[in-house]
């Protein structure tokens, strides 16, 4: 169990912070737009860009950190939501959506596995990767269509597997009574892990880190972005996992290291989809930052990496109630 | 190892509104589904309210891609037609609808698009572009498209000529154009009403593909393909 004290959705002096501290950065940031806007030295091209960008985090931040607020049934929920958008984009970029029956089967295994994670079914929730797997390898045999099986059967499991079953660990998370800071603060240092890195390769600059793949991304940006992030979970973390096996540095600092490293490398994993299908953004649905993917890419592994780094030091939800909706 | 075959969405990239308004629209599970549900709602009312008949079903290819063409009279013509297909083709049926009237507004663009599965033509300003896209179409992802060529919907019941703009989607290609003719629609919907009027019957009939393997692809050829498909309408309409 993470130590939560008694109390509401603020209990935790934590998840004030995290909350506080983001409007107060969505504000400066605001405010240093405007302020650029006004000394003219930003042309309009790129006040434009600016302006989009924060608009779009004003809409996206209240719809992430909200249902981690409201609690563990939102939780689930805004991560099931999500899943599903980041699938559909995947679908048409891939065009596995022309595969009816497929599709709708990956649809079927995100919902299963949100549902046990709303379930608090720890056994089902594990059991699902597996069976998902043999249930995608087997949907479309009875098609009587073996052209192009092999790579139908292989989108689908990785879809399922990064966006069902890896997103979904996010959504468990929240069976813990103190999931509040730790799920706010996954969801706030994959942001600054992106922005750390793209602020330290623009200062710094210097050598392309992997420029087949990203041709934006250098490696003085990827070290920066993780010795920021470290930096940032570590501290943090040791508030919330005070008096627990995890509060030691050395465990804090890799947890810190395993998010910026797991962010970085979601990233890479989504420009790797891109550059193989020869496209630029997953989606349009985010002015200024392209799809749901481009801007959530960075969860898809930080969410499983850091529930079993949690899970082997402190465990998820242990004394909490199990099967709350399939039990007895 | 080779490359894999990865086809994205032909309407990848564009906003929402203008996907729902792009030639290149592809159906996902949710269109799918609405779609479905939309197409069972209108063949529940049609037989219930306007006891809609189809004969000649036999006439209909195993497989798209086909064009249906029909005489144009009522709002109720593209929802008949599609409402008389099955499986597969019914999925995949694309109503070429007037984009001034079903695209004008978003929410006439989410109903076109999720429900009736419509895509736009541009009265007077559909350009040569458009129809190549739509030609491709055709063949590449096996679609079936619901015609009008009179261009318009009759306000006496008498049918106009038929426009070339068929020939340009079929001249030269092995896509067969399905004659249909429907009888009673501008009783059962006139197109000064604002709504279809239960208790007028509604009848479909579908006669012999025709096959335009051999047209040229040229203005002489698009020309004979409208006349022969008008022919083909015709001859379906009941004497008298």
């Amino acid at each position: 169990m993470i130590p939560h004290p008694p109390g509401g959705a603020f209990a935790h002096p934590v998840t004030t912070g995290i909350v506080v501290a983001t409007a107060a950065v969505l504000a400066l940031a605001g405010l240093a737009i405007l302020l650029l806007s006004r000394s003219g030295r930003a042309g309009p091209d790129l006040r434009r860009e600016l302006w989009l960008r924060w608009g779009s985090w004003c809409a996206l931040l209240p719809l992430m950190l909200g249902p981690v607020l409201l609690g563990r049934e939102w939780t689930v929920g805004a991560v099931t939501v999500l899943s599903l958008l980041c699938y559909r984009e995947y679908a048409r970029a891939t065009g596995l959506f022309r595969e009816r029956l497929l599709s709708a089967m990956v649809v079927v295994g995100i919902l299963a596995v949100n549902f046990a994670a709303l379930d608090h079914w720890y056994g089902f929730f594990v059991a699902l990767w597996p069976l998902t797997a043999c249930l995608l390898a087997v949907a479309t045999i009875p098609l009587d269509r073996p052209s192009g099986y092999i790579q139908r059967t292989a989108l689908a499991i990785l879809a399922f597997l990064l966006f069902g079953a890896g997103l979904a660990h996010l959504g468990y998370m929240a069976n813990d009574p103190g999931y509040r800071p730790l799920v706010l603060l996954l969801l706030t240092a994959v942001a600054l892990n992106d922005v750390a890195a793209f602020t330290c390769g623009k200062l710094i600059g210097g050598a392309k880190l992997l420029p087949a793949t990203s041709p934006n991304k250098t490696v003085s940006g990827a070290l920066g972005a993780v010795v920021v992030t470290t930096t940032l979970v570590a501290s943090v973390g040791a508030l919330i996992f005070r008096g627990t096996p995890l509060a030691n540095p050395v465990w804090l600092i890799a947890m810190g290291a395993l998010v910026s490293v797991a962010g970085q490398m979601g990233d890479l994993l989504l420009s790797s989809i891109k550059r193989d299908l020869g496209i630029k953004d997953m989606g349009t649905v985010l002015p200024g930052h392209g799809g749901v993917l481009d801007r959530f890419n960075s969860l898809l592994l930080v969410a499983p990496a850091i529930f079993h780094l949690v899970g082997y030091f402190v465990g998820f939800g242990l004394l909490a109630p199990t099967r709350v909706i399939t039990g007895h | 190892m080779d490359r894999w075959d990865l086809r994205p969405a032909r309407d990848l990239g564009l906003r929402p509104m203008e996907r729902l308004r792009s030639l290149g629209r592809e159906a996902g599970l949710v269109s799918l589904a609405t779609g479905g549900l939309w197409r069972r709602g209108v063949r529940a009312w049609l037989r219930a309210a306007h006891g809609f008949r189809v004969e000649g079903r036999e006439n209909l290819p195993a497989s798209p891609p086909f064009v249906l063409v029909a005489n144009h009279a009522s709002h109720l013509d593209a929802l008949a037609l599609s409402a008389a297909l099955r499986g597969a083709a019914a999925r995949r049926a694309h109503a070429l609808a007037a984009g001034d009237l079903f695209f004008a507004n978003p929410a006439a663009s989410i109903l076109s698009a999720y429900a009736i599965n419509a895509l736009p033509v541009w009265r007077g300003r559909s350009r040569r572009d458009d129809l190549m896209t739509m030609r491709a179409r055709l063949v590449e992802d096996g679609l079936v498209y619901i015609l009008f060529p009179e261009g318009t919907r009759s306000r006496t019941g008498t049918m106009a000529p038929f426009q070339p703009g068929l020939g340009m989607l079929v001249a030269g290609t092995p896509v067969p154009v399905v004659p249909c003719w429907l009888e009673g629609a501008r009783d059962a919907w006139p197109a000064e009403a604002r709504a279809p009027r239960p208790g007028r019957p509604l009848s479909l009939r579908i006669g012999a593909p025709l096959h335009f393997e051999d047209a040229p692809d040229g203005r002489a050829g698009w020309q004979a393909v409208a006349a022969a498909a008008e022919a083909a309408v015709r001859g379906l309409a009941p004497e008298g």
